[in-house]
């Protein structure tokens, strides 16, 4: 976490101060660095074995939902604009498949992110009701792409706190 | 490259327009509050997107500023349609013509720790 931290925060001020330049690099690195000391002073570490396998997860995860984006537009545009508005509304239980709880709530997120599907609560040990328009399609999809999705957050997330904590 | 960026701003702002006119018509069109959030709270925010990558590509608006400013949305267009139905189904909204309601079945809401 700490280390995702570290890199968003220097991308955000890379992008905000829109100079790439290698002192505004470092300026930015070295802001990233000591606001998350700040944060989080017992936990800061880095384990480079860790990074190669979290990057490739998350360009995955990223084209993943790109697709997912753009096959979900072209569904609801395809229902819209269908005469009969022919929508078979259902609300589906899924699984998140994953005991992480960051990983529960970005997987919610990639779902709602998509057109057509849209979680509307999270039951207990992280099953999501995902209210979807074309019942019959989502079924099919929904849980093998959920399994997709959550073992590629695994891995972009290695070590996050799981939902049964407390259990 | 200045006609290849001119081309693709057009490509973008065309469909990114559809995008947002498809979001309205849905609203218009679609039974209940959870079918047009689909609409709504998603396809609009395909077409802002869309509309922001035309801007980069043709006004002076940096790279940079666009993407952060496509991640915010990104991030935040989902917990809104989230909210709201969330919202909705809590307040005793029902479904237009539900095909299957596991939520029902199951009686689940986040605050009860019962199993299953």
């Amino acid at each position: 976490m700490q280390l995702w931290m570290i890199v968003g925060l220097t991308l955000l001020y890379l992008a905000l101060t829109g100079n790439l330049a290698a002192n505004n690099v470092i300026a930015g690195v070295l802001l990233a660095v000591g606001l998350t000391a700040l944060l989080h002073p017992d936990r800061l570490r880095i384990n480079p074995q860790q990074v190669a396998t979290s990057l490739w997860a998350l360009l995955r995860y990223g084209l993943v939902l790109v697709k997912d984006v753009v096959q979900g537009a072209w569904q609801v545009a395809r229902l819209v604009l269908h005469p009969d508005l022919p929508v078979t509304p259902a609300v589906i239980a899924l699984p998140s498949q994953t005991e992480s709880r960051w990983a529960t709530a970005l997987s919610a997120h990639a779902i709602t992110l998509s057109p057509g599907a849209l979680v509307i609560e999270i039951g207990a040990h992280g099953v999501m009701y995902t209210h979807v328009l074309e019942a019959h399609k989502a079924e099919q999809s929904a849980a093998e792409l959920q399994r997709l999705r959550s073992e590629l957050l695994e891995k972009i997330l290695p070590d996050t706190p799981p939902v049964r904590s407390e259990e | 490259m200045n006609t290849l960026l001119q081309l693709l701003a057009l490509f973008a702002v065309i469909v990114g327009t559809i995008f947002s006119m498809l979001g309205v018509l849905g609203y218009l069109r679609l039974p209940d509050v959870y079918t047009r959030l689909h609409a709504t709270g998603k396809v609009g925010v395909f077409g802002a997107v869309l509309l922001l990558l035309a801007a980069v590509a043709w006004t002076p608006l940096s790279l940079g500023k666009a993407l952060v400013l496509i991640i915010f949305l990104l991030l935040a267009g989902p917990v809104t349609s989230h909210a709201l139905a969330s919202a909705a189904y809590r307040s005793g909204i029902p479904f237009a013509r539900p095909i299957r309601d596991d939520l029902a079945a199951d009686e689940a809401i986040p605050s009860a720790n019962e199993n299953g």
